[in-house]
């Protein structure tokens, strides 16, 4: 006799410090007039006439679904149920289990790989025109096998073939009725000033090399519908994809943008220096990449493309959730050289040298996080993560699952390797399609691993220690300066440019440890250069003898997976002016938050399910954000 | 002890060894069938059609005699070990057979939902039925005074509410208590905005409040704030034409899981189904809670 039994998980998470403070106001009877007086300014509304964003929208850019060739093998949980999800619905997973989201997502981009775009579940039904190919019969009768190991060996093999030359199966009627099924469904749940379900797909080239972008649209049904999503099997050339999306915009009028991901497993190819076939860039390519690629995903579950300890030595924050074995299927290993190219500070860095022997930076990008799982849920918070794909949901082992086999063992990564990361904030001016793309366009946008938390980031000549006591920076900030992704030229004689800088703590998440800024400049003979600021930080801390700050400290209880807001700060706010800066080179700046120590997923999966995992699995993390950068360009 | 017995029944050796014993008795019983009467296969005029077709799709042209015959006797053999392994039941406790015939059974409800085009009148009777969904949410006009608890105590608190409280309406609030980002003054925001930006546990505690006065504490994820509500808009039902495209997309989702459901229903109707109690075991008193029953 079998019994089925289905875990519900209870997954309003939510860690509010709890405050019991009397009601009764006490005797205070002494209070005069005078300090009535005091908290009773004449009426005025600092709200009036503001046009600029106040509040900040959250949302992924990065999400499969069943209709992902990849994803369907695992994934039986389609588009519809990824929107209702992330608008904050319950949804029931591919495992049984229910989930929901301790918030909604303001935004979400569903963006299933090009790639045989909508055929998985043709597959699935037994399509007779896919089963008379000999793949789609084959993986048809492997992945109904029922045999888990044959079933994930065969998701990898499917994997693989997106990257090869030819489609292993071909139906273009197939794919344009699933792409305009999915545009329409897009647009029944676009609910301006609510939710905008912003179209995309992503474009899966190099699949080893990832040199993966997601292709986003700022418009409906009607713009998407006249192509059908250009795949790798057009070009696995991504320059081919700019030069299409160019053309397409061209040609109807329409507005595109494309998201680089995942520079941490492209070995090398990322922020190339050179051209796909090799050849040194040109000036009209570099254009050409930084107008339709704005923005990168900094960070998601397959690792932080931030900042990596090799590159960045002196940066004790630099070595977080790092995946640098190989490339992304473990074909070919990682070698030192190949780093350069593959982060994202580093390739800000290389943008400035570029622009200087160019005239044009390929790399002038803002950032954002994204989650890119293949679960259909967009859903990174570390008390309710629901993992890279479908084999590795929630479950007493997950932690211990393989999520990408690698022909070398060493190269495989397992279930805890995963880092449950990360959002795209976006200071749109609203909440519609149109808003957040041209707020991405601007680079108006923040990267985060997972918090919510809020970042103002404003650069300019004339901020003043008085501007950090005002209750909101964002009029000042705008007012005197340029906000996150802006620039900032002619540098006025003698001064330094100075940031305002503010940062509030997710309301479910740990308060804030410090903000620092980083910045990262061309010298004098050419070479990149890089510093980390801490600029404003809690508990009041004084930086050592090294300089240093020294940690704030850690109050997570593991077994219990709790922690408490004693350390740390809810809201941190700076004006910080470059003690080192030279008008003659051309640098940026960006903020990086950082959280006080809370638990990691694993922390909460060992407590959920009553497991232990071995001592190298990691068990609290401190979360962050990363902002656009600031440019100056002399 | 039943946990023992658990796992046991997961070891896959086991399986094989039940598997084995099975077949040998299956074996048995069938060769003692031996002496039935030959069952009736007929290879019809149609079902060489479709074999042809599905070569030609395969291959681009139609089969030769020779392939044709290869194909109608494999087409028997197939039939063959088919009814043979119906017979024996090998299809009974196969995972990957009723998961596909779960799925064909499934899709065929998905389509009978795809083809139903709803009335003014179905929807009008949707949105009266579920007006929860459709109503507009509550807007809350307030203002707000937050206190760091890691900067201030209990008496501050009350020191600050009985102030407050004297100046009721003419509190300027924009200077007072502890500096967050969030602002201090809100208008006519929808209480779903509110729990994005306090969280869930602020806004849960809004309609509980007084209109009028200062109130609180209130607790949020950043610490804990008094609150004066001057105005609030209670939700309201629209009409149809107002939220047209809305109430569609979740009678669409409505009709899809329902018709699944009815259609799985209307055959649970022909099982009488008997479940038995499964002991409290270790595993349903953690966190994962069982609440399905």
């Amino acid at each position: 006799m079998k019994y089925a039994f289905q875990a519900i998980l209870v997954l309003a998470g939510c860690a509010l410090a709890s405050v019991s403070w009397a009601q009764e106001p006490g005797n205070h009877e002494a209070l005069t007039k005078k300090d009535v007086a005091k908290i009773t300014k004449p009426e005025f509304s600092p709200y009036a006439g503001r046009n600029f964003p106040t509040r900040v929208l959250w949302g992924d850019t990065h999400l499969h679904t069943a209709i992902s060739v990849d994803a369907g093998t695992m994934n039986r949980i389609g588009q519809e149920d990824a929107f209702r999800f992330a608008r904050g619905e319950e949804v029931t997973t591919t495992h049984g289990l229910r989930a929901k989201l301790s918030r909604p997502l303001d935004f979400l981009v569903i963006s299933d790989h090009a790639e045989m775009y909508g055929l998985m579940p043709q597959l699935l039904s037994g399509d007779p025109e896919i089963l008379a190919t000999e793949k789609g019969r084959r993986w048809y009768d492997e992945l109904k096998s029922g045999d888990n190991d044959r079933i994930f060996a065969t998701a990898m093999e499917i994997v693989a073939s997106l990257s090869q030359k030819d489609p292993p199966f071909k139906s273009d009627k197939a794919v344009r009725n699933a792409w305009t099924a999915y545009t329409a469904l897009a647009d029944r749940y676009n609910d301006p000033g609510r939710f905008s379900a912003i179209i995309g797909f992503e474009y899966t080239t190099m699949g080893g090399n990832n040199l993966h972008r997601n292709v986003l649209f700022r418009g409906d049904a009607t713009v998407a519908n006249r192509l059908v999503p250009f795949s790798q099997f057009d070009s696995q050339n991504p320059e081919d994809l700019w030069k299409f999306l160019d053309k397409f915009q061209k040609d109807t009028g329409a507005e595109v943008l494309a998201i680089p991901h995942n520079g941490n497993l492209s070995n090398g190819r990322m922020f190339s220096v050179q051209s796909f076939d090799g050849k040194p860039l040109s000036r009209e390519l570099a254009e050409l990449r930084a107008s339709l690629e704005p923005i990168i995903e900094a960070t998601q579950i397959k690792g932080d493309s931030e900042a990596h300890p090799m590159l960045s030595p002196n940066d004790e924050f630099a070595d977080y959730e790092t995946w640098d074995k190989s490339n992304l299927d473990g074909t070919e290993a990682k070698k030192p050289e190949m780093l350069q190219y593959e982060y994202a500070r580093e390739a800000l860095k290389t943008g400035l040298k570029l622009e200087k022997t160019l005239g044009a930076n390929p790399f002038k990008f803002g950032m954002i996080g994204s989650t890119d799982a293949h679960t259909s849920f967009a859903a990174v918070e570390e008390e309710n993560f629901f993992g890279k794909h479908s084999g590795v949901e929630p479950g007493p082992h997950r932690w211990e699952h393989v999520v990408i086999q690698a022909p070398d063992p060493n190269f495989t990564v397992m279930g805890w390797q995963q880092a449950a990361s990360g959002y795209a904030a976006v200071w749109a001016t609203e909440n519609t399609r149109e808003a957040i793309f041209d707020a991405m366009k601007r680079k108006e946008t923040y990267a985060t691993t997972g918090s919510r938390m809020t970042v103002r980031f404003f650069g300019g000549w004339n901020f003043t220690t008085e501007d950090t006591e005002t209750r909101l920076p964002a009029g000042v900030g705008y007012a005197k300066g340029v906000p996150m992704g802006g620039d900032l030229r002619k540098a006025p004689d003698g001064k330094s440019p100075n940031f305002l800088v503010a940062a509030m703590k997710d309301p479910y998440s740990g308060n804030l440890d410090r903000i620092q800024i980083v910045k990262g400049w061309l010298s004098k003979d050419g070479k990149t250069e890089e510093k980390v600021y801490d600029v404003v930080w809690s508990d009041d801390r004084k930086p050592g003898a090294d300089g240093k700050l020294p940690p704030v400290g850690n109050t997570v209880n593991v077994e219990k997976a709790t922690w408490k807001n004693t350390i740390g700060s809810p809201e941190l706010i700076s004006v910080w002016t470059d003690p080192d800066f030279d008008p003659s080179l051309s640098a940026f700046y960006y903020a990086r938050v950082i959280e006080v120590p809370t638990p990691r997923w694993t922390a909460y999966e060992a407590l959920r399910f009553g497991i232990k995992m071995t001592p190298n699995v990691p068990m609290t993390t401190q979360e962050r954000a990363y902002t656009s950068p600031i440019w100056y360009t002399p | 002890m039943v946990y023992a017995l658990k796992r046991l029944l997961k070891e896959p050796l086991l399986h094989f060894l039940f598997l084995g014993i099975v077949l040998f008795v299956v074996y048995g019983f069938v060769s003692k069938r031996g002496n039935d009467e030959p069952g009736e296969i007929v290879v019809t005029q149609g079902q060489i059609e479709h074999l042809a077709i599905g070569f030609a799709k395969t291959w681009q042209r139609p089969p030769t005699e020779q392939e044709l015959a290869g194909l109608i006797r494999d087409h028997v053999r197939e039939e063959v070990l088919y009814r043979e392994a119906l017979a024996v039941g090998l299809d009974k406790d196969d995972t990957v057979i009723r998961r596909r015939l779960r799925q064909k059974m499934e899709f065929i409800s998905d389509d009978i939902a795809a083809q139903i085009e709803p009335t003014d009148a179905d929807l009008n009777a949707y949105l009266q039925l579920h007006p929860d969904k459709f109503r507009t949410e509550p807007l809350f006009t307030f203002r707000q005074v937050y206190l760091d608890p890691q900067k201030h105590g209990e008496s501050d608190l009350a020191d600050l509410l009985a102030k407050l409280k004297l100046a009721a309406d003419k509190a300027d609030a924009s200077e007072l208590g502890d500096p967050l980002m969030l602002g201090h003054k809100f208008a006519a925001v929808p209480v779903g905005e509110v729990a994005k930006q306090f969280g869930e546990s602020f806004a849960a505690a809004l309609p509980g409040l007084e209109t009028g006065q200062w109130q609180g504490p209130v607790a949020s994820g950043f610490g804990v704030h008094l609150v004066f509500i001057s105005e609030r808009t209670e939700g309201r039902l629209p009409a149809l034409s107002q939220v047209r495209r809305a109430v569609r997309r979740e009678w669409d989702n409505d009709r899809r899981l329902e018709a699944n459901e009815n259609f799985f229903q209307t055959l649970l109707k022909r099982y009488n189904v008997t479940i038995e109690r499964l002991e409290q075991t270790a595993e349903s008193k953690k966190p994962v809670a069982d609440k399905t029953n």
